[in-house]
């Protein structure tokens, strides 16, 4: 049979990427260029610049995964592309191009859930995975926990009441000043603290569902945070140590809870907050006690990238669920 | 009208109240720092007028929508944003539209954002995050100076 190419596109927040996708999972090119220095300027994303930075990126992203893939545009047989959820005039600057492309090279658009991208980017390096699993999608907008039948089968089975994971990270990194994107920055705090020197709690809701809530924790570190000023200068790394272990004590329990309750032996992350080291260590230890495999993607493959658009585009191709070229973006509207 | 808040739970059912005085295309202003309530009062609003749904904080995604039967609640936080970038938002065609509209963090907005509304402050007491909010609820407009002495009568 021949090789099925996609060309995924992605511009739904920070990064604008594309990559070309043999067959569902083979990466031959994945080109992500980050706008993430300008942001820091700012201390978060600023919708306005990401659409005009994607505009002037794009055209020479697309020409490098075609480059980097050593094809022509004449090779590939669809284009996927993001149109929901993100900041929208990002993401219409990537379904505009998408569509154009798909048009004049007429071969079929394929509409891509940002979300579903991200639980994919598993499957892209993993074909080993085994189903069902509890699948935690962790990012700047989402904290979910799923119950997945199959890949493309799965419920929503816990998500956050108040702020995701990774605003509580940006919104505290930013009050403790240590910059943006927040993840890393408390990331790197912590390693210079320790978590215990003083205390945030654990907020866990009911112990029995998978909901989560990470605005009081994100409150209470802003308040010690207010108390503790001027008292001494180290005590920062250990409120970052203390804040990071919190919130991924919260995320590792609550996905070993929904593992066993839905008797599963995987637990799959993604998102941007998968990337964090503590989490993917804390995750893998207390499910390795527990006889349960955890995957997650690799690092580039945990923040917003082309690869897992194109890679799940591919099972869209294959059953001709083809989009219109009147399709439209959706913002922040629809989860998952 | 100026008032105190003691908890989250007080929070929400202050915002039930602010609902039941409010029309379906009525614009609110939260203002408040970061983790005074805003984000909880505005789900009690929402509660107020119907919506059982999730009510979660729209910074990352700069608007959420609730909908409830045929009316619609907008859900906005302008915390990312400057002045220029909410000009840019095309606020207006949300604003113009049948609709409720809740925007967090307006500041960056003023001068051009509509002074037609409630402006809800939320601050702490004494910079202490443990302790009571105040709530102080104000407007220009006559139309809803209305509103709020209807507030005061239901608190």
């Amino acid at each position: 049979m021949k090789d099925i190419l996609i060309l995924g596109i992605e511009t739904s927040c920070d990064e604008t990427a594309a990559s070309i996708v043999k067959n569902g999972c083979g990466i031959l090119s994945n080109v992500i260029n980050s706008q993430i220095n300008i942001h820091q300027q700012f201390g978060g994303v600023v919708p306005e610049i990401a659409s005009r930075k994607h505009i002037e990126n794009i055209a020479m992203v697309v020409d490098n995964a075609f480059k980097e893939a050593g094809l022509s545009y004449q090779d590939i047989d669809g284009v996927a592309v993001t149109n929901q959820p993100g900041l929208i005039g990002a993401l219409l600057v990537g379904l505009s191009f998408a569509k154009g492309f798909a048009w004049a090279l007429d071969r079929p658009l394929l509409a891509v859930n940002h979300l579903h991208g991200h639980i994919y980017a598993n499957i892209l390096e993993h074909q080993d995975i085994s189903f069902p699993a509890v699948c935690l999608v962790v990012s700047g907008g989402h904290t979910s926990l799923l119950h997945m039948k199959d890949i493309d089968s799965y419920a929503v089975i816990g998500e956050t009441r108040d702020d995701a994971a990774g605003e509580a990270f940006d919104k505290v990194a930013r009050f403790l000043g240590l910059g943006y994107p927040g993840g890393p920055a408390i990331q790197k705090a912590a390693a210079l603290g320790k978590a215990g020197k003083v205390k945030l709690p654990r907020v866990y809701l009911d112990k029995n569902d998978f909901e989560f809530s990470f605005s009081g924790l994100k409150t209470a570190a802003m308040n010690l945070w207010k108390k503790m000023k001027g008292n001494e200068e180290l005590a920062v790394f250990d409120l970052a140590a203390e804040f990071q272990q919190a919130l991924v004590e919260v995320l590792v329990e609550k996905s070993l809870k929904a593992a066993k309750i839905y008797q599963v032996d995987s637990i799959l992350m993604a998102g941007g907050v998968a990337a964090n080291q503590h989490l993917r260590l804390l995750m893998k230890e207390k499910a390795g006690q527990e006889n349960i495999k955890v995957f997650c993607p690799s690092l580039p493959l945990c923040t917003d990238n082309a690869a897992m658009i194109a890679g799940i585009a591919y099972h869209q191709y294959i059953t001709k669920s083809y989009a219109p070229l009147d399709l439209n973006a959706y913002p922040g509207l629809l989860s998952l | 009208m100026e008032l105190l808040v003691y908890n989250e739970n007080e929070m929400e059912q202050l915002g039930e109240k602010i609902a039941r005085v409010l029309d379906h295309n009525d614009l609110v202003y939260l203002i408040g720092e970061l983790g005074a309530g805003k984000t909880t009062l505005a789900r009690g609003i929402a509660r107020g007028r119907g919506y059982a749904g999730r009510v979660t904080s729209p910074t990352f995604t700069l608007m959420n929508i609730y909908k409830i039967g045929n009316a619609q609640i907008n859900h906005f936080d302008f915390y990312r944003l400057n002045h220029d970038e909410i000009c840019d938002l095309g606020l207006d065609d949300y604003l113009d539209r049948e609709g409720m509209s809740l925007i967090e963090w307006p500041q960056a907005g003023e001068n051009y954002l509509p002074e037609e509304a409630l402006f809800i402050n939320i601050s702490l007491v004494d910079d202490d995050y443990d302790r009571e909010r105040i709530v102080s609820i104000i407007t220009r407009s006559r139309e809803y100076q209305e509103k709020i002495k209807e507030l005061q009568e239901l608190c």
